[in-house]
């Protein structure tokens, strides 16, 4: 009996352990959601991921970084070491570093002409980002010379209509 | 020589107009396909040859089988000039719309074509998804379909392609610019796209440098001061970020932009008669005056109602959050400085009262600004002014208003009855476009607003415009812009001639 209590007393103190891993977990918060209750969140501490967009645009002793976690985007206001630390920017070619922030979240950020913000406390960067490989389909490329040639011969066609009707 | 041969000329006049039209914006194809190959993007490369090519084609099939005209071009009328500016829209809505498509970008053609002629009618909503990530040639492309939309497409291309334009007021009167700087149209056209580079150049530049200043590397402190120099002039407001203005996150960049859209939203003859030293026309100018008050007010009125919110406590946000929207929808530009659910979460039903106000009265006439055009508001408000004094005055004084646009022009019954019927329909569409929004389960708000924004051509969003709306909206919506932008009477002629056409068939 006792055995058993001890046993079932392991088991819920793992699963509370799990849960509380979860509300961890839990407390990442999407962008949009921030937009969504801004009254609610404003001044709170959050902590959000997302995409480094763009590029980081340097103001004296701090930075901006742009990032998007899909359901929006934002601007995280972050020390310049920190900026620094962002290799890559998400762009027609790159995917950026998955960057995860904790900051103070401003719904009208006094500092910044009531730009709605998130001032960091830390940056984690959770993923490096990467520069994707562009293929050109085939048949994408034979359609496009098929179309150029008929778009000459065409041209051909037009300007001896169009001499012929002049003249 | 008459060498028309049965009752179906008109086809073969707007053929060869038509045709003229596609090959010049296909022509303008090569420019983003110069940015691909410089910035090595080789499938949006693909992209805007398949569609130049095409584009190519179509023109010149459409000019060969309206061949006839060249001989006799005595028989161009208003109706042919209406008809080819509503119809070209249509063909290059579609043409225009493949590089988006072949880019993966959207979700649909409908799409597709919804931001097309987004871009061509200076609306600026956008459909195209993951625009962090989309190539600089399709972002050069988006915001030269707005610039070049917001200047004039038809008259562009007839300008410059063909060689005789003695008709070619037709086709201006077709896409909404009818004014005369100078006796020919040839004349004209090139002083409007004059005024227009030179300010591209100043634009451009400044914004440029205020790039560079504010963080962004060179090259791209240069894309984005040329994009966002064409969306600001053409009162365009399409951006190359998702966060539109929010991206930049700068004072000077946002105050570079109101001045440029503020420029862009005036009348073409006022920037005329300002660069040819006629300054005081500034002040004297009906549509100004209007300009100045109405966006006087509402700006007063909504920073007032904003303050009772606490959303912001000091004269800077009021300024970037407040009046930076209030402007930018006035001027029906709709580069926005804060995310588009906060109109609806914030602002409260007056403070979207006032926008659905501005955007619906928009800019002036002969602009590259949308709405019923503040013109058509200061020969209304005078013409009542006129109608008060007339019934308080002696039955024997005979007297007659006048008001300044340009010139003295008399406040006749001709000039009120159009502005009126063009307001009308204007809000009918309008009223049409909330109704379904509403049908769609929209708030009455929500729906009123984003109804606005597409009617005056604006391009502010309330959060209704996502490709996750339902089609018939979409559909609705493309047509309300297409509509606002020609302002109704091209439209009406293509259907009127549509129908036309039929009725002769059926008669045959």
């Amino acid at each position: 009996m006792l055995d058993k209590i001890i046993k079932t007393l392991i088991v819920t103190v793992s699963l509370l352990f799990c849960l509380n891993g979860g509300v961890l977990a839990a407390d990442l918060v999407e962008l949009n959601q921030l937009v969504e209750n801004a009254e609610a969140m404003d001044g709170q501490i959050v902590t959000v991921t997302g995409e480094a967009i763009g590029e980081a645009m340097e103001r004296g002793d701090h930075a901006w970084v742009n990032i998007n976690d899909g359901t929006n985007a934002m601007g995280i206001w972050m020390p310049l070491d920190d900026a620094q630390r962002i290799k890559m920017f998400g762009d027609y070619k790159h995917i950026g570093d998955q960057l995860q922030v904790t900051g103070v979240f401003n719904r009208a950020c006094v500092e910044h002409g009531g730009d709605v913000d998130i001032h960091s406390n830390s940056i984690t960067i959770m993923a490096a980002g990467y520069a994707t490989t562009e293929s050109v389909p085939a048949p994408k490329i034979i359609i496009g010379l098929v179309l150029v040639c008929l778009a000459f011969v065409l041209g051909l066609i037009y300007l001896k209509v169009i001499k012929k009707s002049d003249g | 020589m008459n060498t028309f041969k049965g009752r179906f000329y008109s086809i073969f006049i707007i053929s060869y107009y038509t045709g003229y039209v596609i090959l010049g914006i296909a022509l303008l194809m090569v420019l983003p396909i110069l940015t691909a190959v410089g910035l090595q993007e080789w499938n949006p490369f693909w992209d805007f040859v398949i569609t130049m090519a095409i584009s190519v084609i179509l023109g010149l099939l459409l000019i060969i089988i309206g061949k006839q005209t060249r001989l006799n071009k005595s028989f161009v009328q208003w109706k042919h000039g209406f008809v080819v500016a509503s119809l070209s829209w249509i063909i290059l809505m579609f043409l225009c719309a493949v590089p988006y498509l072949l880019s993966g970008h959207v979700n649909s053609i409908l799409d597709a074509c919804f931001d097309v002629m987004s871009g061509f009618t200076t609306t600026g909503m956008v459909l195209t998804q993951d625009l962090d990530h989309i190539s600089l040639s399709l972002n050069m492309w988006r915001h030269m379909l707005t610039f070049i939309g917001g200047q004039g497409m038809i008259v562009l291309a007839l300008t410059f392609l063909l060689k005789e334009t003695g008709g070619a007021y037709i086709f201006y009167v077709g896409e909404a610019k009818d004014i005369d700087l100078v006796p020919n149209v040839k004349g004209t056209a090139r002083i409007i796209w004059k005024i227009s580079m030179v300010y591209l150049l100043i634009g451009t530049t400044a914004l440029w440098l205020d790039g560079m200043a504010i963080g962004l590397n060179p090259l791209s402190a240069f894309f984005n001061g040329l994009f966002i120099f064409a969306s600001s002039w053409s009162t365009g407001g399409f951006a190359p970020y998702t966060q539109n203005m929010m991206y930049y996150h700068s004072f000077s960049y946002e105050n570079l932009t109101i001045i440029f859209f503020i420029l862009g939203s005036l009348n073409f003859g006022l920037h005329y008669a300002i660069l040819s030293g006629n300054k005081k026309e500034l002040l004297k100018n009906i549509e100004t005056q209007s300009f100045f008050i109405t966006s006087f007010l509402a700006s007063v009125l909504a920073v007032m109602w904003l303050a009772r919110t606490g959303v912001y406590n000091d004269a800077i946000a009021m300024f970037r959050r407040v009046v930076y929207n209030v402007l930018s929808a006035h001027t029906t530009t709709g580069f926005g400085s804060i995310y588009a659910r906060q109109f609806a979460l914030e602002w409260g039903d007056f403070g979207i009262l006032i926008l659905v106000i501005v955007m619906l009265i928009g800019g002036s006439a002969c602009s590259t600004a949308g709405g019923f055009k503040g013109l058509r508001i200061g020969i209304i408000f005078n013409s009542i002014l006129a109608d008060v004094k007339r019934l308080l005055a002696s039955e024997r004084n005979v007297k007659v208003f006048r008001f300044h646009h340009i010139k003295d022009q008399i406040l006749a019954d001709g000039p009120v009855k159009a502005s009126a019927l063009i307001i009308i329909c204007y809000l009918i569409t309008f009223a049409i476009g909330t109704l379904i929004g509403t049908f769609y389960g929209y708030p009455l708000a929500s729906a009123a607003f984003e109804s606005a924004s597409i009617t005056g051509n604006v391009g502010l969003s309330i959060g209704i415009t996502t490709p996750g709306m339902p089609a018939a909206m979409k559909v609705y919506y493309i047509i309300a812009m297409y509509l606002g932008r020609l302002e109704f009477l091209s439209v009406f002629a293509l259907i009127g001639f549509i129908i036309g056409g039929i009725k002769k068939c059926w008669t045959k």
